[in-house]
C-alpha cells in the first residue's frame, strides 16, 4: 500500500472515533437528563426479573419469564445483565401500559439500564460510520434516536442487530463465497426477531434486493436455496434465544403477534391518540427537543429528513438495499394503525445514510466549481446602454407600484414579526410604534423582550428573532407543515390523475357531444372556491348535510356512509377534503391536458399502433413522455396553489375544527383575524408569513434546476 | 388512429358519465336546498328532489339577502371592488411585464425571482401592512380600501401571466414594426398589446374572480354592512351558525354564481382551449 492511501485509512479511522465519541457524549448526556418515560418502567421491571432469575441461578425460570410478552425477551435479559452491577431492590410495581411515568424510579437501575442501551446506540453509529462517515454523523446528531436509544425502551438492540443484518448481507454481495457473510446476517437477524418484531422489516429489504440481485445475475434457482437456508437459520437463532417460547413455541408466539394486532385497533392509547396515517412523518419532521430541555444539544432532525429526500437516487445507484430498507419502513409505517413515535428508529439508520449522500454531493459539486477556473461568458447582446435607457419608461410606473403594493409589504411583513405587534398595540402600531422599535432594535438601543405567547402588550415592543422559534416548533410538533405538504402532494396528484385522464377520454376518436362533455367538466373551475366549498358543505356538514341525513334516514349499510362522522378522524377529513378539493382543481388540469394532446403528433402514434404496441404500451412509452413536459408548468402553478389553498379549508375548518389540518395560509389568516379566536396576534401572523415565503423560495429555487419552471409557467 | 372497439366505446362513455356524475352531485345538493320552499332552517329528512318546489327563495334573495343591505346593493359593491381591482392589475402591471418581456436589463433576472415569489406568497401575507396602510389613509373600511387590496392580491399574478403573452408574440414582428421606424411605444400599441390580448382578457377574468369571490379578507377590512360584497354575506351567514333557511343560502350561492359561470360557458368556445393553453408548449 502506498503512504497516501495509510493516510486516507488513518484519517478515516479518526473520523469513525470522532463520530462514535459525539454519539456516545450526546447520549450520556441524555441519560442523565431525560425524565422517565411511559413503558420504561415495565422494561426495567422484566430486567429486574431477569436479574433476579440470574442472581438465583434459576435457569428454568427463563422458560416461564418475560414480562410484557407482546415482546421477545432478548433485550431485556440484557437489560437484566446490566443490573446485576447494582444493589438488588423490590420489583416495580406492575402497572397498566397507560400509567403517567413514575418519577420516583430507583434512580441507580435507571441509569445503568439506560447505559447498556446508549453503548449499544453509540455501536450502532461506529458500525455507520464504517460505512460512511457522514451518515454516521448524522444518526449520532438525530435527536429522535438519542432519546430511545436512551431510555430504557427495547429500541437500541434490535436497531444494532437490524444494521449487521443489512451490512452483513451487502458484504456478501462483494465476497465469491458468501457463506460467512450471510450466516453473520442470517444470525443477526434471528437476535433482532428475539428483541423486537418490528425491527425484522429490514428482512423483506434484503430479500427484495437479493431477488433483484439475482435476477440480474441470472441466478434465480441459487437465489431460492440460499434465501430459504438463510431464513431458517435465521428463525433456528431466533429459537434459540428466545427460552420463553420453548414450553409451547405456537401457542406463545401467536400470543405475542396477535397482541400487536388487537393493541393496534383496540388499545384505548392508541385510539386516544388518534394519529392520522402521516404522523411518522410528523416524527421525522419534529424533535422531541421541547418535550425534553436541555437534553440534546442540536436538533438536526427536520435538516436529515429533507436532506434524504435528495439523496436517495444516489444511494439507490450505490446501494440498493438501504434504500428499500427504507421504503420498506416507511410503507409499513404509513399502513400500520399503530404510530409511536419510537417506531422510526426502525428507519433512522437509512435516513442518515441518504441525507449524508446529499451531504457529499454538495461539497462535491462546491468543491469542483472552487476549483474550476471562473470563466466569465461576455454576451454582447447583454446590457446595450441604448436598451436599458429605452426599458426606463416602461420599468418605472410598473416598479413603483411593484415596490410600493407588493415589496414594501412583503418587508412590513419581516418588521413586524421582529415585533409583538398585535390588536391591543394597534393604535401604537399605527402612529409608527412598528418602525420606532425596529429602528431601536436594530440599532441597539433597544434590547429585545421576551413576551408570552399570545402577545397582549398596550405598545409595540421589540421581540427580534425569539418567536421563530416556537412558532416553528408549534408547527412542526402539531404536524401543520406536514399535513400542508400532503395535502398539497395529494391533492395535486389526484386532480393531475383525474384531469389528465378527462383530457384523454375526451381526446379518442369519435366521441359525441365533445364540446357538451367539456363544457360540463369545466363547471367546478368557474364556480367561486368559496361556493364550491359551500355546496360540498351541504353533502358533508354534519348533521344536516346529505349524507348524515341519508344514515340517519337508512341506516348505516347504504354506500359511502363510512363517510358519516369523518370529523372525528383526521384520516377521513383528509378524504374529504380531498374529494372537494379534486372536484375543484381537476378542470384547470383537464384543460392544461387538453391543450397539451393537441399539441402531440399525431403519426407518432400511429406508427406506434403499426408496430403493434397496445393501448398501454401506447400510452406508457408514447403519450405520458411526451405530454408531461407540457403540462409540468400546471401542476408546478397548481401545487403552488394547493400549498396556499385557503377557502375550502377555511369554511372546512368550521366543521371539523381540528387547526392541525389546514394549511399554513389559513392558519395566519385565523391568527391575524382581530375577531377571531387568537384576538389579532399580527406578530405571530406575520412570522408564519415568513416562514411560508422561505418553504416556497426553497420550492421554487429546487423545482428551478428540476424543470427550467420560471419560464415555462406561462398561464393560468 | 385506429377506431375504439365497442366495448372501449362502452367504457369510455361509463368512465364519463361518473365524471359527470361527481361534478354534477355537489351542483344538485345545493339546488335541491334551494328550490325547497318547506325549509324553514336545516334540513331535517333526505331527499333527492325539493319537498315544495318553488323559486321563492331566490325572490327573496333578490329582495333582501342580508341584513337589511338589498341584492343590488351587494352585486354593485362585488362589481365595483372587483371589476375594479381587476382593471387596476392590468393597467398597473402591462408596462412592467411589457417591460420584463421585452428589454434586457440589469437586475431584470433577479426581478422575475421577485415577481414569481409574490405571485406564490398567500394572501394574507399582505394584509397585515395593508390593514396599517389604509388605516392611516383612513379608507381601510370604504369600497376603495378593498379596491386597492383586491388588485394588490392579483398584480403579481396578472404581471407573470401577461409577460408570457407579450413573450410570445412574434419577435420578427416587432423588429418589422421598429425597422419601418416607428417608436417602442408606436410597436406596444399597434403590435405587441392587440396579439396579447386574449391573454390580458384571461388575467383579467381571473383578477375579477379572485375578487369576486374572496371574503375573508374582506372581512377583516369592512365593518359596515353599507360595503359588504356578496361572497361576504355568504361567508357571514355561515359563521353566525346558518340560522337562516338553506333554501335561501343556496339560492344565494346560486344566484352568485350564474354570471361567472355563464361568461366561462361563453368564453370556453372562444378563448379557453384555443388561446389559454396555446403558447404552453413553445415555452416550457
Amino acid at each position: 500500500m502506498s503512504k497516501s492511501s495509510y493516510k486516507a485509512i488513518l484519517i478515516r479511522s479518526l473520523l469513525v472515533l470522532f463520530v462514535t465519541a459525539i454519539a456516545l457524549t450526546l447520549r450520556w448526556r441524555a441519560v442523565q437528563m431525560l425524565p422517565v418515560d411511559y413503558d420504561e418502567d415495565d422494561y426495567l421491571r422484566a430486567g429486574q426479573e431477569f436479574a433476579q432469575l440470574i442472581r438465583t441461578k434459576d435457569w428454568s425460570g427463563f422458560l416461564e419469564t418475560n414480562y410484557r410478552t407482546e415482546h421477545p425477551p432478548l433485550a431485556k435479559i440484557l437489560y437484566g445483565f446490566s443490573l446485576l452491577s447494582v444493589p438488588e431492590v423490590p420489583l416495580i410495581q406492575d402497572k397498566p401500559t397507560t400509567a403517567t411515568p413514575d418519577q420516583t424510579l430507583p434512580k441507580d437501575l435507571i441509569l445503568i439500564a439506560r447505559l447498556v442501551g446508549a453503548i449499544q446506540g453509540s455501536i450502532t453509529v461506529f458500525l455507520l460510520a464504517l460505512v460512511n462517515p457522514i451518515g454516521g454523523g448524522l444518526l449520532a446528531l438525530h435527536t429522535f434516536t438519542i432519546k430511545y436509544v436512551s431510555q430504557v425502551m427495547l429500541e437500541a438492540l434490535p436497531a444494532l442487530t437490524g444494521l449487521i443484518t443489512v451490512m452483513a448481507y451487502v458484504q456478501s454481495k462483494k465476497e465469491k463465497t458468501k457463506f460467512g457473510s450471510l450466516t453473520i446476517s442470517a444470525i443477526f437477524l434471528g437476535l433482532t426477531a428475539a428483541s423486537k418484531y418490528l425491527y425484522c422489516l429490514v428482512a423483506i429489504a434484503i430479500l427484495i434486493d437479493w431477488f433483484l440481485y439475482s435476477k440480474e445475475q441470472n441466478d434465480l434457482s441459487r437465489f431460492i436455496r440460499h434465501a430459504v437456508g438463510w431464513g431458517i437459520l435465521a428463525i433456528a437463532i431466533f429459537f434459540t434465544v428466545d427460552p420463553y417460547i420453548w414450553p409451547n413455541p405456537i401457542g406463545r408466539i401467536k400470543e405475542s403477534v396477535l397482541y400487536h394486532a388487537a393493541y393496534s385497533s383496540g388499545a384505548s392509547e392508541v385510539q386516544g391518540a388518534n394519529f392520522p396515517f402521516w404522523q411518522p412523518f410528523v416524527w421525522l419532521n419534529m424533535t422531541p427537543m421541547s418535550w425534553h430541555e436541555g437534553a440534546f444539544v442540536v436538533a438536526p432532525d427536520l435538516l436529515i429528513t429533507i436532506l434524504a429526500a435528495f439523496g436517495i437516487k444516489r444511494l439507490w445507484r450505490k446501494e440498493r438495499v438501504y434504500v428499500l430498507w427504507l421504503a420498506v419502513a416507511i410503507f409499513f409505517l404509513l399502513i400500520w394503525p399503530t404510530k409511536w413515535p419510537q417506531y422510526i428508529l426502525t428507519l433512522t439508520v437509512p435516513l442518515s445514510l441518504a441525507a449524508a449522500e446529499t451531504i457529499s454531493l454538495v461539497v462535491k459539486k462546491a468543491t469542483e466549481s472552487w476549483n474550476k477556473p471562473r470563466l466569465r461568458i461576455v454576451t454582447s447582446i447583454s446590457l446595450n446602454r441604448q436598451a436599458v435607457f429605452q426599458s426606463v419608461p416602461w420599468l418605472a410606473p410598473g416598479l413603483v407600484a411593484f415596490a410600493l403594493f407588493t415589496l414594501f409589504p412583503l418587508i412590513f411583513q419581516i418588521a413586524i414579526s421582529l415585533t409583538d405587534f398585535n390588536s391591543i398595540s394597534i393604535m401604537d402600531g399605527l402612529n409608527g410604534g412598528v418602525w420606532r422599535e425596529i429602528w431601536g432594535g436594530l440599532t441597539g438601543k433597544i434590547k429585545p423582550v421576551y413576551p408570552e405567547f399570545p402577545f397582549r402588550s398596550k405598545e409595540v415592543q421589540f421581540t427580534g428573532i425569539s418567536s421563530y422559534l416556537p412558532i416553528f416548533t408549534w408547527i412542526t410538533t402539531d404536524g401543520i407543515l406536514v399535513f400542508n405538504v400532503i395535502w398539497t402532494i395529494l391533492s395535486v396528484g389526484l386532480q393531475t390523475i383525474l384531469g389528465v385522464g378527462t383530457a384523454l377520454l375526451l381526446w379518442k376518436k369519435g366521441i359525441r357531444f365533445r364540446r357538451g362533455w367539456q363544457t360540463l367538466f369545466i363547471l367546478p373551475w368557474a364556480i367561486p372556491e368559496t361556493i364550491g366549498a359551500l355546496m360540498w358543505m351541504t353533502i358533508f356538514a354534519s348533521p344536516f348535510g346529505w349524507l348524515s341525513l341519508a344514515v340517519q334516514d337508512y341506516g348505516n349499510n347504504i354506500p359511502f356512509a363510512f363517510l358519516n362522522g369523518w370529523e372525528s378522524s383526521p384520516n377521513r377529513t383528509l378524504l374529504i377534503l380531498l374529494i372537494a378539493g379534486l372536484w375543484y382543481g381537476f378542470p384547470f388540469m383537464m384543460l392544461a391536458a387538453t391543450a397539451g394532446l393537441k399539441q402531440l403528433p399525431f403519426d407518432v402514434f400511429d406508427a406506434a399502433a403499426l408496430d403493434g404496441a397496445d393501448a398501454g404500451q401506447i400510452f406508457r412509452h408514447v403519450t405520458l413522455p411526451l405530454l408531461s413536459p407540457l403540462i409540468l408548468p400546471a401542476i408546478i402553478l397548481r401545487g403552488i396553489f394547493s400549498f396556499n389553498q385557503f377557502y375550502l379549508l377555511q369554511i372546512f375548518g368550521f366543521l371539523h375544527g381540528n387547526y392541525a389540518m389546514t394549511t399554513l395560509a389559513t392558519l395566519s389568516y385565523n391568527l391575524f383575524n382581530p375577531s377571531g379566536f387568537a384576538n389579532g396576534q399580527f406578530a405571530i401572523s406575520a412570522a408564519l408569513n415568513i416562514i411560508t415565503v422561505l418553504i416556497l423560495i426553497g420550492f421554487v429555487i429546487s423545482f428551478n434546476r428540476l424543470s427550467k419552471a420560471d419560464e415555462g409557467v406561462t398561464y393560468a | 388512429m385506429r377506431k375504439p372497439s365497442i366495448t372501449q366505446q362502452i367504457f369510455t362513455y361509463v368512465a364519463l358519465l361518473l365524471i359527470a356524475l361527481f361534478v354534477i352531485l355537489p351542483i344538485w345538493s345545493i339546488s335541491r336546498l334551494a328550490f325547497d320552499g318547506s325549509l324553514k332552517s336545516r334540513p331535517v329528512e333526505f331527499r333527492f328532489t325539493p319537498k315544495e318546489f318553488t323559486v321563492t327563495p331566490f325572490l327573496n334573495v333578490l329582495d333582501r339577502p342580508y341584513q337589511s343591505v338589498t341584492f343590488t346593493n351587494l352585486l354593485r359593491n362585488s362589481m365595483t371592488v372587483s371589476f375594479g381591482a381587476s382593471l387596476g392589475a392590468i393597467i398597473l402591471g402591462l408596462s412592467l411585464a411589457y417591460a420584463f418581456a421585452h428589454f434586457r436589463f440589469p437586475g431584470r433576472k433577479v426581478g422575475l425571482f421577485l415577481m414569481l415569489l409574490t405571485a406564490m406568497l398567500p394572501p394574507i401575507a399582505f394584509s397585515t401592512p395593508l390593514y396599517v396602510v389604509l388605516s392611516i389613509l383612513k379608507i381601510r373600511t370604504t369600497l376603495l380600501g378593498l379596491l386597492i387590496v383586491y388588485a394588490i392580491f392579483a398584480m403579481p399574478f396578472c404581471i407573470w401571466n401577461m409577460r408570457a403573452a407579450f413573450q410570445s408574440v412574434p419577435k420578427e414582428l416587432e423588429e418589422a414594426a421598429y425597422l419601418d421606424g416607428a417608436s417602442n411605444f408606436m410597436t406596444f400599441i399597434n403590435i405587441s398589446l392587440p396579439l396579447a390580448i386574449p391573454s390580458i382578457a384571461i388575467s383579467a377574468l381571473i383578477a375579477f374572480l379572485m375578487g369576486y369571490s374572496e371574503f375573508a379578507i374582506g372581512w377583516l377590512f369592512i365593518d359596515k354592512s353599507q360595503n359588504v360584497t356578496l361572497a361576504m354575506s355568504i361567508y357571514s351567514i355561515l359563521a353566525s351558525g346558518a340560522a337562516q333557511p338553506w333554501s335561501l343560502i343556496g339560492s344565494l350561492a346560486l344566484i352568485m354564481s350564474a354570471p361567472v359561470v355563464i361568461i366561462f360557458i361563453v368564453l370556453q368556445r372562444t378563448l379557453l382551449d384555443q388561446l389559454l393553453f396555446a403558447n404552453a408548449g413553445e415555452t416550457a
